[in-house]
């Protein structure tokens, strides 16, 4: 195995860790030395939860192999470094798609299963980890041990940051689809009472749901956006998507986003199609990763990095909070345009650590302003907390340490699970004592 | 389901780029591969991924730098009474240059398994291909044996040998049309063998190796750089006055 000691990234790019890095090309039989440990798929998890300072990170990039697809069935085992734009690229053509995905699929499977990845179809098909009958654990002390739905090491190590050990090999259950493409409608809306309207609306016959918001308008435009749900096709090929052409060559300057050139996006991206609706027929690529189509595209942040602030509050709070949130953010003029509103179902997940329950999510992405930026969130995290909402971990890179345990009632039940070998910079930051 | 038509027999399947090479094969038909490499479990693993790829599978396990295997009539009795549309050697180490030079079995050793172990195995697959009178050999090679350079030369010097071995059985060949000898030749690839390297923009990725020798593969060429501009690069740097080149610590 290749070890090497170098600097590596979150995609948020604030600061890097450095550690010995190993690079299995097979799954291993054992974990490399006593620790500390944590596995690194693609870095695309934006705050620190995929980083370790010192330790040792093992790079599962190359553990990227099918080892059975039944046709019949589409349950697909694969190791767990294989990313989800792999698996597409085998099962599209064969006519079946993930169970759900994330706004990328540059992710590795493993880390999907560690972050208990959600995506557009929440309300009906719950997060990843509802998908994955099972799963191979490497832990510290024990050998590869396979961990079925129902397991409490499977119900951990779900949404658990990669604490529990090293997974190796997990099975995923695929979704049949007849056509590559989507039927899809754009419906623009002008606050968050007509949001919850279409999303209710739609939540019974709509299998993906999703709102683009604009972050920055305020006054009487708080809260507008475009609601965008699809169904599967039935028309079209099972035609594959193709690799990123473009990829931001450099760090743009910092001040490349900024009030007035998101303001000026969004009224544009607001104003992208005449009329209140537009329908359209969309292969899945353009639909659930606007955004791997351009390499790199965190450089666009500049050099300082940026953060993402991923928060739900529940339906009993109803959509004060969400308002409040709004109106924090438009008033700092900070927001980017890259801003997400969708509601979540009522199907739980399995994992201790699952971020997505009932309620309205907003994420969205801040570049990195100093403490101008870290005032805000202290700002919004006392609207979450008070609603009481969470903080998503796969994004964090700044939540307190004394929330975490308010927003994740589960953890100590976590903590039994914990490998002692592994740990993260998220995990260090959740327990500075 | 009827048995493909297309048949490969692959040397040292488990190195990535070979992995890419045969994932893009499929992706365009399915194929008959027999799968030859030192480790019983990884070619096991290999094999798992290419079948569910669509390739029907058998395994061997074989130490490739053990010349005494006859791989001219050894081949035969795994081909299912059907001619080999390919053979691809993929086999290869990338050695540590430092510890060859100082001692001179480790140094017999990488020239062993980078250059004899190859010539070996391409003989008796030429000697099949002009048996059967039609067919392919792929070789893996690299851009580092197309100049001597401080930093590589040592695995460099086995590639050169291995491309000047092929390019002398592309001549023997030349007037037999249906029969092709194509040299690979990846330039700087991110794969587990260069994960302590730096990435630079220089390195492509296994998976568009592994397509592009696939392309050069099926139209059979002579020399393929992967990618493409590797050509002009090696042409440069072969180019260079050793006392421009002397300067660099290429």
């Amino acid at each position: 195995m290749t070890t090497t000691t170098r600097e590596m990234h979150a995609w948020g790019k604030l600061r890097p860790a450095r550690a010995t890095v190993c690079t299995p090309a097979w799954p291993p039989a054992a974990l490399p030395g006593p620790g500390p440990l944590l596995a690194y798929g693609l870095g695309r998890s934006y705050g620190d939860s995929c980083l370790l300072d010192g330790g040792t990170m093992i790079e599962t990039r190359f553990l990227d192999r099918i080892r059975a697809f039944d046709p019949h069935t589409g349950l697909l085992r694969a190791e767990a470094g294989i990313s989800l734009d792999a698996i597409l690229r085998f099962c599209v053509p064969r006519g079946w798609f993930l169970p759900t995905t994330p706004g990328t699929a540059l992710v590795t499977l493993g880390g999907a299963i560690a972050n208990d990845v959600h995506g557009k179809n929440h309300h009906r098909s719950g997060c990843i980890g509802n998908h994955i009958p099972a799963f191979d654990l490497l832990r510290s002390d024990q050998p590869v041990q396979t961990c079925h739905a129902g397991d409490a090491l499977h119900a951990a190590t779900i949404g658990g940051l990669g604490l529990t050990g090293l997974i190796t090999a997990a099975q995923i259950q695929l979704t049949p689809i007849r056509s590559a493409f989507l039927d899809v409608e754009l419906i623009r809306f002008s606050g968050l009472d007509e949001f919850m309207a279409l999303s209710a609306e739609s939540a019974a016959t709509w299998e993906h749901t999703v709102a683009w918001i604009d972050c920055i308008a305020g006054g009487a435009s708080l809260g507008r956006g475009i609601f965008i749900r699809g169904n599967w096709s039935d028309r079209g090929a099972l035609t594959l998507h193709r690799p990123a052409r473009l990829s931001v060559p450099m760090d743009l300057p910092a001040c490349t986003l900024n009030r007035f050139s998101v303001r000026a996006f969004n009224t544009l991206y607001y104003r992208r199609f005449c009329g209140k609706t537009k329908t359209l027929h969309q292969h899945y690529a353009p639909f659930f990763y606007p955004l791997d189509g351009v390499g790199q595209w965190n450089r666009i942040y500049g050099k300082r990095g940026f953060y993402q602030y991923q928060c739900v509050t529940p339906p009993a709070a109803g959509t004060g909070p969400m308002v409040q949130i709004l109106k924090q953010i438009a008033a700092s003029g900070q927001a980017s345009f890259l801003a997400v509103l969708k509601t979540f179902g009522h199907v739980a997940s399995p994992g201790l650590l699952s971020f997505p329950t009932p309620g309205i999510t907003l994420a969205l992405d801040f570049a990195d302003r100093g403490a101008r930026t870290r005032e805000l969130f202290d700002r919004l995290d006392a609207i979450v907390r008070d609603a009481g909402g969470r903080l998503y971990p796969a994004k964090d890179a700044r939540m307190r340490a004394d929330d975490f345990p308010r927003f994740y009632p589960q953890l100590e039940t976590f903590r039994n699970h914990l490998d002692p070998s592994f740990t993260s910079e998220f995990w260090k930051r959740m327990h500075p004592h | 389901m009827s048995a493909p038509t297309y048949q490969a027999a692959v040397f040292g399947a488990t190195s990535s780029i070979c992995q890419e090479t045969l994932r893009a094969m499929l992706r365009q038909q399915p194929a008959r591969l027999l799968l030859i490499g030192r480790n019983a479990g990884k070619l096991a693993a290999v094999a798992d991924d290419l079948r569910c790829r669509g390739a029907e599978c058998l395994t061997l396990t074989a130490p490739l730098a053990d010349f005494a295997t006859d791989w001219a009539s050894l081949l035969p009795q795994h081909s299912a009474n059907r001619p080999w549309d390919l053979f691809l050697l993929a086999h290869g180490t990338m050695p540590d240059q430092e510890q060859a030079l100082a001692d001179g079995n480790s140094l017999a050793e990488v020239l062993a398994v980078n250059f004899v172990s190859p010539a070996v195995i391409a003989a008796a697959c030429g000697a099949i291909l002009d048996r059967q009178g039609h067919g392919t050999l792929a070789v893996i090679g690299s851009v580092a044996g197309d100049r001597g350079r401080g930093s590589n030369f040592v695995y460099g010097s086995a590639k050169a040998g291995l491309d000047t071995f092929l390019a002398g059985m592309r001549h023997r060949f030349a007037k037999r049309q249906r029969i092709k000898i194509v040299t690979l030749k990846p330039g700087m690839t991110d794969s587990p063998m260069t994960a302590h390297l730096t990435k630079g923009p220089l390195f492509s990725s296994a998976d568009r190796v592994g397509a592009l020798a696939w392309q050069a593969i099926r139209a059979g060429t002579p020399v393929a750089y992967l990618p493409g501009w590797w050509k002009l690069v090696m042409t440069l740097i072969r180019w260079l006055p050793e006392m421009v080149l002397h300067r660099t610590r290429l």
